[in-house]
């Protein structure tokens, strides 16, 4: 077993985790952080990409709209090239309450949220899909933000300033000695390998799991988790983020991202992180719900959907179960404090909008314990940018459009996303081994258009057959394909229903590709 | 003269016409896109059995095949590699041993009949395999599938680079790009004074499905003589350029025949006639701007299941036969209707339209819905194809079925 030691160990690679790793990173201070599987892949890669405004919970939550508002105008600074800049839009339909709209301004106004109603006319104008009988309508500082873009930039930014990320690293024990934690034990999942970590300080930024953690370390923590099912739509529908001008409930939202329309969003109590069906219920409902602001929603196609888990703090004297009802702000814990146990901080709730936010004031206390006198500097430094630009609908098409084709690896692999063989060659080329088909979706959007990957699923694989030297086995394809399969299931009607008899197709009747092929002959 | 129309143009539809006019019927053919032949692997199969003929004795009651009975299915099956001989494009198999090829995948996929072009791949025969790689083509990557035929058993000698003259540059070229490249003379006596030295001591050569489509045979042909080589192909990625030649093929034959071919045209419904409902008097057709009755003494469905349209899921719960609204009986629940994994046996694959061993559709009292209407094809229930390895043969049995029963 090989041994290491850091001051700041950070459990979990959501944007929580991230951010905090990167804010600690930048203090100068030494920082491990460990993921159980790949960055972004829990809650922060499972919600529907909106940079929260602030308006959704001016009424509901104030701590929260503030700090989503002051954030907002952060991070457009500091990461703005993972932020499509989208506006966004409340409006009232005929089944929202009349009252609402007056309250909830002087909501915003009172907490600072810049909101500017507009015409009907010129909310048609620009969302020409919108409900006619929409009575108001109001403009606030609402965009889409690429959580994957982000995760991936604060990795870059974490290991510029000397931070270690590893993936696919488990947590399997904690180690206390005398009411300290003082070691983590953990398993290398690509190679089954070992490793002992021992830190000045644990922080449990582990999102839905975070329970499982402080279990390990033998302490309560009241943590809630709600479902929220997503569904996107096959086409972008509007290019404003579009909410219903009413308190917060299912259905409320339609969000921009890229080439589809993301509807969000239901709230259901449940008990474990790994609880993400979607039910037919929660998607019918969303399409109707999202029928009142797009006329004709309810019709048109649904892509996929998927669902997230919201990690929520509910202190013991809440006694409410549902977890609508709950507080969207974050919550930093000292065990110290609260069970005495030292060395040890969970970090939960909050927001994506606030994760910045989350990681400052966890740095904050972290350095106090460590007694080092470091200011944050999150909120001034910008993020690293690789790309240079955000990626827009247009940008991959503008890209190709411009280059000449040169060989082979100008060949597009990925028809709907417009995904090259040479991005996924240089995809391979810097991971490291190890890499999985849904790992190159999720870096460049591979498989994620409207034929949910029949075509690109085969050629990926192929091309990251070739690449490698081991003889290839079918799971990574299997695994993918049962992901992709996984999430258009609740949606299997009409064209995408389609679509999956196509794809089985492609992968049954053409390539016998079923998991046992390998030992016909 | 019976007047039949058939509605449909895919593999069922195109095949029952022939059979229909052959038979001295007038017929009319009526078909909206395409069928499915483009996105299929061109081959026919039966069963996904070493020896079918031993295991279609044993399938259910409601089971296409036996509904439409083994005769059938064996008279369908040599009456289309009649059809396809006589176009020059040879079929090649037996029911009592299947054909083993391998996939683009480098699996190993059984089917009961191939075009000889690709049942000369088969894995039963000894001859070592050497691989073809068309640079830059992505729908085919040869040293993948070497790779992986070795885990189920098959060596394959080696991949060669096979260089091509100006090969299709285009970001998104298809195998149909690579299959007019074959079609010109001039570009293959280049290609071949390429390939010819990089050749020596190659016995089986397998290339992508991609050579040539509408002369196909003669392309083979050409190669293999000048080459010195057997060559034979692979299916790859829909388009299929196999699949494109069979409805070449009986798309010519039908017109040839005089069938009355009308494309691009939806049916829309059906007309009752005088006999309290219990025959269908002819059709209503949907074109541009107006609608046309077309009166028949038979109708055909040939129609399709989900891919082609002839079956329609519905986010009410609800599965929909979409032109006559035939019932179909199907769980009442739509999250019961797909499985957990692409490659499980599906509730919704096996649903469709029931009908008796004469091809009629069935009400729910399992009656004949009309004397002179009959379903033959993708649309019938009882089989899940893509798990069973069933689809061609399906089509094939219950479309002679059916155009036997209408015209009898």
């Amino acid at each position: 077993m090989s041994s290491l030691s850091t001051q700041v160990l950070v459990i979990g690679g959501g944007a929580t985790g991230l951010g905090i790793a990167w804010d600690a990173a930048l203090r100068g201070l030494k920082v491990v952080l460990i993921e159980q599987s790949d960055i972004g892949q829990g809650t922060s890669g499972r919600h529907h990409g909106l940079l929260h405004s602030g308006g959704r919970y001016a009424l509901s939550d104030p701590v929260s709209a503030r700090d989503c508002a002051s954030e907002n105008r952060i991070l457009r600074e500091i990461a703005a090239h993972t932020i499509e800049d989208t506006g966004g839009l409340f409006v009232a339909t005929p089944a929202d309450p009349v009252d609402y709209p007056d309250r909830w301004l002087s909501a915003c106004s009172h907490l600072n949220i810049p909101t500017e109603e507009i015409s009907l006319s010129a909310m048609l104008e620009r969302e020409p899909l919108l409900n006619p009988r929409i009575s108001r309508s109001f403009l606030v500082q609402d965009a889409s933000i690429d959580s994957f873009d982000l995760a991936h930039v604060l990795v870059s930014g974490i290991e510029e300033h000397g931070g270690v990320v590893l993936l696919r690293h488990q947590l399997e024990s904690l180690i206390i000695d005398q009411d300290r934690l003082v070691e983590a034990k953990i398993r290398n999942r690509l190679n089954g390998k070992s490793l002992s970590l021992s830190a000045n300080l644990f922080i449990n930024a582990a999102g839905p799991w975070a329970k499982t953690i402080t279990t390990m370390a033998g302490v309560e923590l009241p943590l809630a988790l709600g479902k929220g099912t997503l569904v996107a739509m096959s086409r972008r529908l509007v290019n404003t983020v579009v909410n219903r001008c009413k308190p917060p409930s299912d259905g409320d939202i339609i969000v921009p991202v890229g080439t589809v329309a993301i509807l969000g969003t239901t709230d259901i109590p449940v008990k474990e992180p790994t609880s993400l069906d979607v039910e037919p219920w929660e998607v019918d409902l969303l399409l109707a719900e999202g029928d009142l602001l797009l006329p004709g929603l309810r019709d048109s196609r649904p892509l996929r959907t998927w669902a997230g888990i919201r990690p929520l703090y509910r202190p013991a004297e809440n006694g409410n179960t549902q977890t609508r009802a709950l507080l969207r702000s974050h919550v930093i814990l000292d065990h110290e404090e609260s069970d005495g146990l030292q060395c040890f901080i969970s970090v939960i709730g909050g927001k994506l909008t606030t994760f910045r936010l989350m990681a400052e004031e966890t740095v904050d206390l972290i350095c106090d314990k460590l007694e080092i006198d470091q200011k944050c500097s999150t909120a001034s430094t910008p993020l690293p940018n690789e790309s240079g630009h955000f990626y827009s609908l247009t940008s991959r098409l503008e890209k190709l459009e411009r280059q000449p084709l040169h060989a082979s690896t100008d060949q597009i692999v990925c028809e709907c996303e417009l995904v090259t063989r040479g991005d996924i060659e240089f995809a391979l080329d810097k991971s490291v081994t190890g890499t999985e088909l849904d790992d190159l979706r999720r870096d460049l959007r591979m498989g994620m258009g409207p034929c949910q990957a029949g075509f690109c699923a085969y050629r990926t694989y192929a091309i990251s057959s070739e690449h490698s030297s081991s003889p290839p086995s079918l799971n990574g394809l299997h695994n993918f394909l049962y992901e992709r399969w996984k999430g258009i299931r609740p949606v299997a009607w009409g064209s995408t229903l389609q679509q999956m008899e196509f794809s089985r197709r492609i992968y049954l009747d053409l390539l016998a590709a079923g998991p046992e092929s390998e030992i016909r002959s | 003269m019976t007047h039949i129309i058939i509605i449909g143009g895919g593999l069922t539809g195109l095949y029952a016409s022939i059979i229909a006019v052959d038979r001295a019927a007038k017929v009319t053919t009526v078909f909206q896109g395409r069928g499915g032949l483009s996105l299929s692997h061109g081959c026919i199969d039966v069963l996904d059995r070493s020896a079918p003929s031993r295991s279609l004795a044993r399938l259910s009651d409601h089971h296409p095949y036996k509904l439409s009975g083994i005769a059938n299915l064996k008279d369908a099956l040599s009456k289309f590699r009649e059809l396809m001989l006589h176009a020059g494009y040879p079929f090649t198999g037996k029911l009592s041993k299947s054909i083993s090829i391998l996939t683009a995948l480098g699996s190993i996929k059984r089917t009961s009949f191939a075009p000889s072009g690709i049942a000369r791949g088969d894995l039963n025969s000894c001859e070592p395999i050497v691989l073809g790689h068309f640079s830059g083509f992505r729908d085919f990557y040869p040293k993948m599938i070497q790779k992986r035929a070795l885990k189920s058993g098959v060596k394959i000698a080696k991949v060669i680079d096979l260089p091509l003259l100006e090969p299709p540059v285009l970001r998104a070229a298809y195998s149909t790009d690579y299959a007019l490249r074959f079609e010109d003379s001039g570009w293959r006596e280049e290609i071949i004074r390429m390939w010819r030295p990089l050749l020596p001591g190659v016995k089986r050569l397998g290339l992508p499905a991609v050579l040539g489509i509408q002369n196909h045979c003669e392309i083979l042909e050409e190669l293999e003589d000048s080459l010195g080589v057997d060559i034979f192909e692979i299916p790859s990625l829909p388009p299929s350029v196999p699949g494109l030649r069979i409805e070449r093929i009986l798309l010519r034959q039908a017109q040839t025949l005089g069938v009355n071919i009308i494309e691009g045209v939806g049916v829309i419904g059906r007309i009752d006639g005088r006999s309290r409902g219990k025959r269908v008097a002819g059709v209503v057709l949907h074109s541009t701007g107006r609608t046309i009755q077309l009166d028949a003494d038979a109708v055909l469905l040939a129609t399709g299941g989900f891919l082609n349209g002839g079956l329609v899921a519905q986010q009410d719960h609800r599965i929909r036969e979409s032109v006559f609204d035939l019932p179909v009986l199907h769980p009442t629940n739509r999250s019961d209707w797909v499985g957990l994994s692409l490659f499980h046996r599906q509730e919704y694959a096996s649903t469709g339209v029931f009908v008796n061993s004469r091809m009629q559709p069935l009400g729910l009292d399992e009656k004949p819905m009309f004397k002179n209407l009959y379903a033959a094809g993708g649309l019938l229930a009882g089989s899940d194809r893509s798990i069973e390895g069933s689809r061609q043969g399906i089509d094939l049995a219950t479309a002679y079925c059916a155009v036997n029963e209408a015209l009898r």
